[in-house]
């Protein structure tokens, strides 16, 4: 037998040194090598010879025990293992099935009590309720490790890094969700083995309470209602680890669902648009609100003005000019272009009023077009306007009531700015 | 309801962006703080004037259009095209794609890249160069909210969950991965049938030599021809 002062005094003194060699020990197991070169870099000014002499005392008090059929490989004693990892609340999350054999167990235990009370063996019956006792601890412990797994899983799932695969990133998460929490809920169902084994329990401890005060005492009652108690306890602290379990895992969980589908939906659009085109994945014309176009705004008499000239649009006859006949009369003007107007502008400038000077220059122009030359050389940035007085102006076929400006060279810094549109009417 | 428009000291803001098509969220938070502490208000006010105000609850305030009056967005269209591409490039990477749409960022260094990736498909949205990949798609999802730029990075802002909402609806179409699957031939074009042949052939052209045709077959007419010269020669 190990002594227990000694392997505990040796955790205590070498703390330092195992802590950071139990995060290997829990990926794996280590070679002597390793383990050597482990202890060199903690311990700078240690000998070989004194690495030797702490490793034979680890394995000696069976803290360090060598892999089976590697004798150069070691590994923690799965004891000391647990204990550790206890003490680091790094739990490893158990097995649901571990939990149900428990339970089980627990229905056979109440059936010996049973049976010890009917043989009125008090001996006997006082030894099947510490048994029980201790079961119901071993459930409670396992339910606490198991509930602090579940957080480090949640957490390491949370906190890894957000550019690794998704697949890796909840792998683990979903595997907990299958194998623990899954099982866990049929488990603690109102007709799963959990409830149904605790109800056997209780209904055997109350009824030997009651029938204790009828037959007389084999064990004492308090100890009967301390293990009712605990037992209740079990049940409570089942269902709270579950709650938890599922709090922390089903956002988790959906999130990644959520992943697969957010994935799948693009790959399924994308497929669909390469074969038909953008409108075959009438989802992606999602409705979106665009500022509505400038509308054209008129009077009703307008509108219908506008469809009645419209209905009687005819195009006017094209006039071509026939080879065999020579030019009468003045030949047709060419349009003019902008540049040339705007030159003819500048060459003119200073210009009193830009209205007379356009109707100097196109006596015989329409309306419209004179209008149009009108605004354009008035927005010009190369000249500087100023407003007029409102006049009448006579074309060749209207009457035009405007106010007129005054242009001048940019740069003469006399005039003034004016930015106001001009207001025909 | 009553509205006391001192309260909304952020209507004019709001609605000029709102009415631009912008997404608002906690990027704006002057805006965003606005909306939220004054949500009913503001849906009520805008619904009076014709707007439908979305509050959603991961985030964000936009303008709706009239379902009526909503015509094919070609925007919209673009920016989910973007987006599927996206979510599989990253898929493609081992990135995490919701991560990156859902606050995450996208370097403008990896725009090339992408580009000539999904050149076939960027090619539907109109987009040929990285110039035009940064003005039709990149630029348009900063001035509607999606995302924002600095410093050559764009990071994605809660509205992108929208495009997201897309691919889940895509998902969950069964009708589209239906089509997508099915291995039935082409739909045959359909063929006019024998009498309403007759009718399609017939006109009003005065020139039509159809009925004379008919009249005299080909081989008719050599018959006759014989017998004419035979008559003559005889």
């Amino acid at each position: 037998m190990i002594e227990p002062k000694r392997v505990l005094r040796a955790l205590a003194e070498h703390w330092a040194l195992l802590e950071p060699l139990c995060e290997h020990f829990d990926q794996g197991t280590l070679s002597l090598n390793e383990l050597r070169s482990q202890l060199a870099a903690q311990q700078l000014d240690s000998t070989p010879q004194d690495i030797t002499s702490l490793l034979d005392v680890w394995i000696r008090l069976d803290i360090l025990v060598p892999v089976a059929k590697s004798p150069n490989r070691f590994e923690l004693n799965a004891q000391i293992h647990d204990f550790l990892a206890y003490l680091r609340r790094e739990h490893r999350l158990g097995l649901c099935l571990e939990i149900e054999a428990y339970l089980r167990h627990l229905e056979r235990l109440a059936g010996y009590i049973q049976d010890a009370f009917d043989i009125r063996d008090g001996h006997d019956l006082a030894r099947q309720l510490r048994l029980l006792d201790m079961r119901v601890r071993d459930v409670l412990k396992k339910l606490d490790n198991d509930e602090q797994a579940l957080v480090a899983v949640a957490e390491r799932a949370k906190t890894s890094d957000r550019q690794i695969p998704l697949r890796q990133r909840y792998a683990e998460v979903l595997a907990t969700w299958d194998e623990y929490v899954e099982p866990m809920i049929d488990l603690v169902n109102a007709d799963g083995a959990f409830e149904q084994g605790v109800r056997k329990v209780e209904t055997v401890l109350l009824k030997m309470l009651s029938e204790q005060q009828r037959l007389g005492h084999l064990v004492d009652d308090d100890m009967l209602l301390r293990t009712h108690a605990r037992i209740l306890e079990m049940q409570t602290s089942a269902q709270l680890t579950l709650r938890h379990a599922r709090e922390l895992l089903l956002p988790l969980r959906e999130e990644a669902r959520r992943h697969n589908a957010v994935t799948r939906g693009a790959a399924l659009a994308l497929s669909a648009i390469r074969r038909k085109g953008i409108d075959a994945v009438p989802q992606a014309a999602m409705p979106m609100f665009t500022r509505p176009q400038s509308t054209f705004l008129g009077s009703a008499s307008q509108v219908e003005a506008y469809v009645y000239a419209l209905a009687r649009f005819e195009p006017k006859p094209a006039r071509f000019p026939k080879a065999h006949k020579t030019q009468k009369g003045e030949a047709p003007r060419a349009p003019r272009t902008v540049r040339e107007m705007l030159e003819r502008c500048e060459d003119a400038l200073p210009m009193p009023d830009l209205m007379t000077w356009l109707l100097e220059q196109e006596p015989d122009g329409a309306t419209d077009e004179l209008l149009y030359w009108f605004s354009r050389l008035s927005r010009e940035k190369r000249f500087k306007r100023e407003r007029l007085e409102r006049r009448d102006y006579h074309t060749h076929e209207h009457q035009v009531s405007l106010r007129s400006f005054a242009l001048l060279s940019a740069g003469d810094t006399a005039a003034e700015d004016s930015a106001s549109t001009p207001n025909a009417s | 309801m009553h509205l006391d428009l001192n309260e909304l000291s952020q209507l004019a803001p709001i609605f000029r962006e709102l009415f631009k098509g912008y997404h608002v969220s906690r990027r704006d938070p002057e805006l965003y703080a606005q909306l939220s502490n004054f949500q009913d208000q503001y849906r009520t006010l805008f619904k009076a004037l014709g707007f439908e105000l979305v509050c959603d609850t991961r985030g964000f305030y936009y303008f709706v259009p009239d379902l009526a009056a909503a015509a094919v967005n070609k925007t919209a269209q673009r920016l989910a095209l973007f987006t599927f591409i996206l979510v599989e490039h990253l898929a493609d990477q081992g990135r995490d794609p919701v991560a990156v749409l859902d606050g995450g960022s996208l370097g403008r260094d990896e725009l090339p890249s992408l580009l000539e990736k999904y050149r076939d498909l960027f090619i539907q949205a109109e987009v040929q160069t990285v110039e035009e990949l940064e003005e039709k798609i990149m630029r348009r999802m900063t001035q509607l909210g999606f995302a924002g730029e600095e410093n050559g990075i764009y990071r994605f802002l809660p509205p992108m969950h929208r495009f997201l909402d897309v691919c889940l609806s895509v998902q969950q179409d069964r009708d589209l991965a239906a089509s997508l699957h099915s291995v039935l031939p082409l739909p045959v074009p359909v063929l006019i049938d024998d009498d309403s042949d007759e009718k399609l052939l017939e006109t009003d052209d005065p020139l039509d030599l159809s009925d004379f045709e008919e009249a005299e077959s080909e081989e008719a007419a050599m018959t006759r021809a014989i017998a004419e010269e035979q008559e003559t020669d005889a």
